[in-house]
């Protein structure tokens, strides 16, 4: 791949992993003999989300991240569901032994968080960088708006007809070009640069008719059920790991949540340490990363 | 026996009667299958369908297990479409809260739904399963690792576990009851999950037989 960025490191190992019968790409960097650090990336995302931080982390880590179903190098599953993300988590890491320690952002925040609360013993310690659920309906973003206006029956009315004609694409729709594919996703996250977006992009698209596509599945772009954003904390009373919560500072598309949802989310987990990084959003192992970097060395390297 | 896409893989469709009048189509428990409803085929005047979910009978398991209560309902819509027109729907357990979704989001080709009891969702309550702990924990979570490995193995697929109690709370239930042209539950006075208990709330639910021969004969008399 010729597209670079500063400080940007690809994973130096790569392997598959199958998973209820999915093969899953996984990622590695660092002394193979050093303590296992799990990283789980966000939605729409891919393990290249972290060649930031993972070559800080692998220092002192062997730092793996794999993909999640549908998204990047893995395979694409029939249908999707939490619990089966879920139990792909956990399959990753029964992988890496008895004592791991785990990261995850974003949608990867929360699913690092239910498996550990699901699984917890080889959980060492749990790193969240703005992971914690999506914001209660009463603070509906605006991808939740078109939700909330229509019925709950129409909705899965809809879900029908848009999945009975998405199942059989392969792709969303073609860009020209790395550029093209940069601007659209910066429409979505406009705290994050062309040039790193683009990077973003040569490491986590293919080559399709007309042009180049997201290495991710159209048919994971849609959940569908009754999930309700307060479910997203109640189990993690259950979590044994310490949980490190990391903010970024500024207002971004997809958080901080406000802060009373916030606390009383992390109420249910029985260790909690906050952290905010300074100058940046959502996604501040991108903006930030020695920043983001050391917060978490820090946190793992404390005896409790 | 007719294969259906259903996404991205295909379920069966057992004709059980053909014959002019209404088309029933029908929705098996969980861990059932299509054929279960023969015996009860003759009481319907009619076109009968019969459905094998994704994981049972003679329909695909799904690359990756993604099971949810609406990927059924996904495979529903499939023969929904296949049948054509108007359609009556039976389903027992977690086939009856398929035909209810089905029913609510599709009111137009669902005339009405016959809601019996059975396996699936028993265990469902409002909230996701965040009562096991401990022990029980270790349990649930050894079970689903070990269903996940054998995938092939036994009359349907292991990884159906995860619907055995997939939370779902009465007021979604309850949104698809109010949306349906007409349901029926067939009523025995005894205890049922908690979306069950918000449907025959409804406006459009109707208590009906306990019996599904009677049931059905009801149904049957009433749409011609």
């Amino acid at each position: 791949m010729d597209v670079t960025y500063p400080g940007a490191v690809p994973p130096e190992r790569h392997r598959m992993l199958t998973s209820l019968g999915l093969r899953l790409h996984v990622a590695e960097w660092g002394d193979p003999q050093a303590e296992p650090l799990l990283l789980l990336h966000g939605f729409y995302d891919h393990v290249h989300a972290f060649d930031l931080l993972a070559p800080l982390l692998a220092q002192r880590f062997r730092v793996v991240a794999y993909d999640a179903r549908g998204h990047g190098e893995s395979e694409w599953p029939d249908a999707y569901a939490w619990q089966a993300d879920v139990l792909d988590a956990v399959n990753v890491l029964r992988d890496l032994g008895p004592s791991v320690c785990v990261v995850g952002h974003s949608r990867g925040g929360g699913l690092a968080t239910d498996m550990a609360a699901f699984f917890p013993d080889p959980v060492r310690k749990l790193v969240v960088l703005d992971g914690f659920g999506p914001p209660p309906l009463t603070h509906a973003n605006f991808f939740q708006q078109r939700r909330l206006r229509r019925a709950t029956s129409e909705q899965l009315g809809e879900w029908l007809d848009w999945r009975r004609s998405v199942a059989s694409r392969r792709n969303f729709q073609p860009a020209a070009s790395y550029d093209e594919l940069a601007r659209r996703r910066q429409v979505q996250n406009p705290r994050l640069s062309l040039e790193w977006l683009r990077y973003f992009a040569a490491h986590g698209s293919r080559k399709v008719k007309g042009g180049f596509a997201w290495s991710f599945d159209p048919l994971a772009s849609r959940p569908i059920g009754p999930f309700r954003p307060e479910w997203a904390a109640p189990g993690w009373r259950r979590l044994r790991a310490p949980m490190l919560a990391v903010i970024g500072s500024e207002p971004d598309t997809w958080g901080p949540l406000p802060e009373e949802i916030l606390a009383e989310r992390l109420s249910h987990a029985p260790v909690v340490t906050r952290a905010t990084v300074q100058g940046a959003g959502h996604f501040m192992h991108i903006e930030k990363p020695r920043e983001t970097a050391q917060l978490i060395l820090d946190f793992l390297a404390e005896r409790t | 026996m007719i294969r259906l896409t259903s996404g991205r893989h295909a379920v069966a469709l057992e004709s059980l009667r053909e014959g002019p009048g209404p088309t029933l189509l029908c929705l098996h428990a969980l861990r059932g299958r299509g054929v279960d409803y023969a015996p009860l085929a003759p009481v319907w005047a009619g076109r009968v369908l019969a459905l094998d979910f994704s994981g049972h009978g003679a329909s695909d398991r799904p690359r990756g297990a993604g099971y949810t209560p609406e990927l059924l309902v996904g495979d529903a819509d499939a023969a929904l479409a296949h049948a054509g027109g108007e359609v009556c729907v039976v389903g027992a357990g977690i086939g009856a809260y398929v035909a209810l979704l089905l029913a609510g989001a599709r009111p137009q080709q669902v005339r009405v739904a016959y809601l019996l009891p059975g396996a699936g969702l028993e265990g469902s309550g409002a909230l996701p399963r965040t009562h096991l702990d401990g022990e029980a924990l270790r349990v649930e979570v050894t079970a689903l690792l070990e269903a996940a490995a054998q995938r092939t193995a036994g009359p349907c697929d292991p990884m159906l576990r995860l619907l055995d109690n997939d939370p779902r709370p009465p007021d979604y239930a309850r949104a698809f009851a109010d949306s349906a042209q007409r349901l029926l539950l067939a009523e025995d006075g005894e205890l049922r999950p908690p979306w069950w208990e918000a449907v025959r709330e409804a406006a459009a639910a109707l208590r009906g037989p306990a019996d599904p021969r009677a049931g059905l004969a009801q149904l049957r008399a009433s749409v011609d």
